[in-house]
């Protein structure tokens, strides 16, 4: 991605003074950026930022204090977490919450299928499911172990079937907590092809990261969180060469 | 003797669709009910008002009861699913008690705690299913019935749902499942299954008081469902065989207090739940547990 | 006058409700565990006392052994049942199942070895005296609410001043909170449950007195501390003493408008209230998920 295009292109998802606090402690203070379409937004900061309670306030998983949220330009302010999924925004979790009990291609059919009330499906809805299903086993590596249990993969399996979940949908937008972390770097390499690939095919990604090697190789903008405040949004390079950015996030570390 | 089997025969099927209905919303959609009696007593008296008031015929006792643990289900569901878990067991433990009262007082219909006597037999399209050499088919037919229908709706989307919502709510949630809505229409389905086996409980008897839908019912059959392995197909099954035969076992052993023969039953079957949830959550036909099966 | 001795009669089963539930909600909020055989912990201690007391070693004896007895039951099923779940996966209805069996279990060996029908403490405390003209109330009805108060009011002390009582209180609002308090959650646990059953012990021993005792009673303290802790909103201490409190007064003013056999009815009504209209609960934070 070319630096200065990113400001041109549309504005996928406007978050607005956003606040959410825990028992008095502030978790996201006065937040408001946007996510743009077709790029990787990375969210950085120490433990404790807020980075998974925006995303948490961006589902529904959570109800914000304030502010509002829009999403293609309408208001998703009361949404639930169902609803922002049909609507085009999928996530994954940092603990990953697989369906531990269900094999990896039912996990992967779980998820894409909408419907809450027992109907069959028709014939051609099955088809464009299974295709759906079998294109993401194949890009997650996972195609021979779908008949296993979630629980039964190794973890690197577990994160790519994380991913697959997400890949499988139609969505617009990726909001992925930690996809990358403990992974081994064949696996890293992996990863990294195919988050490129599909941006590259129209999805949009938001990315919590705290592995600043890994930050750096993704990002196309950087947001950089602290206790609850976004320091800084913008190019990868500028936020990298903050030296007060730098100190916050590196103190945390010592 | 040959009675003796035919009458265990019947009450272990009726049993096991108590269990295999219950397994359905606790096994595959993970909602611990402690009202799963109170469907099986509604049942129980709507088909009875129904057979003694206007028609045995099954095409209408069943579809009544069905109907009516339905409606009673959804009055739980409806406001106690949208929250989390814990609010479920605490409303249906609070329907329990108050379904109790209701049983016992509501004499017009319930016959108060004398219940009710001299429930007409079964009447399949005109035939009067009474001897229980005939009624056990009546039952296992049942059994089989619902054990199809469970099993179609388990390896259907709907079911994967319910494993999913079981596995993690907040992850099925987040891939568009309408949880609240889902777990909704899962326990008016198993309710109302449940009510069939009330009405071919108390037609087989052909007398039904409260005494057989309290607390102690509801524990029974959850115990039957952990015992014999909670989300298994054949676990409810077996765990209903294996407490309705406990109290004959009990009463071989001479050692035992006879009189006690009920509470011995309770002790063994709670000592059991605790176990099994520490050594092997997945009860006797279910999964060992993860650490054993030697996990890469 | 019978709406004020119903509300004097109210408040006595109120406080009583109070420390029950309060034990509960503690141990719920701070630990996530589903201690159902709480209610078993409330026959363990009210039994012990009886039979301590029938026995002839007095009182001051019974309420020592109750109060022993519940917290070694308490803290043993936290070591030796919840533990290991929880190690293991810890799922909220795993322990819920684990700890019912546990209830079933206590309720019939006391069953077997008191019997099942009610028995009831004697004591000269239990008779009511006409205070006003057509008001009687029991000394008991004072003492509960006396030992409510003072029961409440050193646990207050403790959740707001000592180092573990700010842990607990934390722990209820954000159970992830555990590491930044750098303090071991499995000394944490066992605190809630000492503290949790302690305060199961002054309810059990005047019930004993006043309502009387069978074994079958562990279910009822449970629907009471469940309702009283969603009403009054999980992890909230003060809502779930509120709640116990209000429940209590409910199930006796109900009188004044039904019979005995449907104040459980009123509990449930409430509850059901709750979660339909507030399912946060009194105090509460956000119920959903």
């Amino acid at each position: 991605m070319v630096a200065s295009s990113a400001d041109t292109q549309d504005v996928l998802m406007e978050i607005r003074n956003v606040d959410k606090a825990f028992g008095g402690v502030k978790a996201v203070d006065n937040v408001s950026m946007d996510l743009r379409a077709g790029i990787i937004t990375t969210l950085v900061g120490p433990n404790g930022a807020g980075k998974t309670t925006l995303f948490n306030l961006i589902t529904g998983e959570l109800s914000k204090d304030s502010g509002s949220i829009k999403w293609l330009g309408n208001p998703i302010n009361k949404i639930k977490p169902f609803q922002a999924s049909r609507a085009g925004i999928l996530r994954t979790f940092q603990d990953l919450r697989l369906f531990n009990e269900m094999s990896v291609e039912d996990n992967i059919l779980t998820s894409v299928e909408n419907n809450s009330v027992p109907i069959p499906l028709t014939k051609s809805q099955r088809t464009a499911r299974r295709e759906k299903v079998e294109h993401a086993l194949n890009r997650a590596g996972l195609f021979s172990k779908r008949k296993v249990r979630a629980k039964d993969l190794a973890y690197a399996e577990r994160k790519f079937l994380s991913m697959a979940r997400v890949m499988a949908t139609d969505a617009r937008l990726w909001l992925l907590d930690e996809p990358a972390s403990g992974l081994d770097p064949n696996s890293y390499e992996k990863f990294l092809e195919i988050l490129r690939d599909e941006v590259k095919q129209g999805v949009t990604v938001c990315i919590i990261e705290h592995n600043l090697d890994i930050v750096i190789g993704i990002s196309d903008r950087i947001a950089f969180l602290d206790r609850g405040k976004l320091l800084a949004d913008g190019e990868p390079q500028s936020i990298l060469d903050d030296p007060e950015l730098r100190a916050i996030y590196f103190g945390e570390r010592t | 003797m040959e009675a003796y089997l035919l009458n265990l025969g019947i009450l272990i099927s009726i049993y096991s669709i108590l269990g295999v209905t219950l397994n359905f919303i606790m096994g595959y959609a993970g909602i611990y009910s402690l009202a799963h009696a109170v469907f099986f007593g509604v049942g129980a008296y709507a088909g009875t008002f129904m057979a003694m008031h206007y028609n045995a015929s099954i095409f209408v006792t069943l579809p009544v009861a069905m109907a009516a643990g339905a409606f009673l289900s959804l009055i739980l569901a409806l406001p106690a699913l949208r929250v989390r878990g814990e609010y479920f067991v605490a409303a249906s433990l609070g329907l329990q008690v108050l379904a109790v009262t209701i049983f016992s007082e509501w004499k017009s219909v319930t016959g108060g705690i004398g219940g009710l006597i001299g429930i007409p037999p079964l009447d399949v399209a005109g035939f009067e299913v009474f001897k229980p050499s005939q009624f056990i088919f009546v039952t296992v037919g049942a059994l089989i019935i619902i054990l199809f229908i469970i099993n179609r709706l388990v390896h259907s989307s709907f079911g994967r749902s319910l494993r999913a919502i079981r596995d993690s709510e907040s992850a099925a949630a987040a891939f568009g499942k309408n949880v609240p809505l889902i777990k909704t229409i899962s326990v008016v389905i198993s309710s109302a299954l449940t009510a069939v086996a009330g009405v071919l409980y108390a037609s087989y008897l052909s007398f039904i008081n409260v005494e057989s839908f309290k607390l102690d019912t509801s524990v029974l059959i959850m115990a039957m469902v952990i015992i014999g392995g909670t989300g298994t197909q054949s676990g409810p099954i077996v765990g209903a065989a294996l407490l309705l035969l406990l109290p004959s076992l009990i009463s071989y052993m001479d050692f035992l207090p006879q009189t006690e023969i009920g509470s011995i039953q309770q002790i063994i079957y709670g000592l059991g739940m605790a176990l099994l949830m520490i050594y092997r959550p997945g009860g006797i036909v279910g999964r060992k547990k993860q650490s054993e099966t030697g996990k890469e | 006058m019978l709406a004020l001795q119903l509300t004097i009669t109210g408040l006595q089963t109120g406080a009583l409700y109070a420390l029950t539930a309060v034990g509960f909600s503690l141990i719920f909020g701070s630990t996530r565990i589903f201690h159902f055989a709480h209610g078993a912990t409330f026959i363990i201690a009210a039994y012990l006392f009886y039979f301590v007391n029938v026995s002839g070693y007095g009182m001051i004896l019974g309420a020592i052994a109750a109060t022993a007895g519940a917290i070694i039951f308490g803290l043993l099923l936290n070591r030796f049942v919840y533990v290991p779940i929880q190690r293991d996966e810890g799922s909220f209805f795993t322990i819920f199942v684990a700890s019912f069996g546990i209830g079933i279990v206590v309720q019939n060996v006391i069953g077997m070895v008191f019997g099942r029908g009610f028995v009831t403490v004697q004591t000269p405390l239990s008779f009511s005296v006409e205070i006003m003209e057509g008001l009687y109330v029991s000394p008991l009805a004072w003492i509960s609410m006396l030992c409510a108060a003072i029961s409440f009011s050193l646990l207050w002390y403790f959740l707001k001043y000592s180092q573990m009582g700010k842990a607990l209180r934390a722990l209820s609002d954000n159970p992830e909170l555990v590491r930044v308090f750098g303090m071991n959650p499995r000394f944490i646990s066992a605190c809630a449950f000492t503290i949790g059953s302690i305060l199961v012990v002054p309810a059990a021993i005047i019930s004993g007195a006043t309502s009387g005792l069978n074994p079958a009673m562990g279910h009822h303290v449970m629907l009471i501390s469940l309702a009283a802790t969603i009403v009054g909103g999980i992890g909230s201490v003060a809502g779930t003493l509120m709640a116990g409190l209000a429940l209590g007064l409910a199930e006796s003013l109900a009188l004044l408008y039904v019979d005995s056999q449907w104040t459980e009815a009123v509990t449930f009504a409430i509850l059901f209230l709750f979660i339909i209209v507030r399912p946060s609960g009194l105090l509460g934070r956000s119920a959903a998920h």
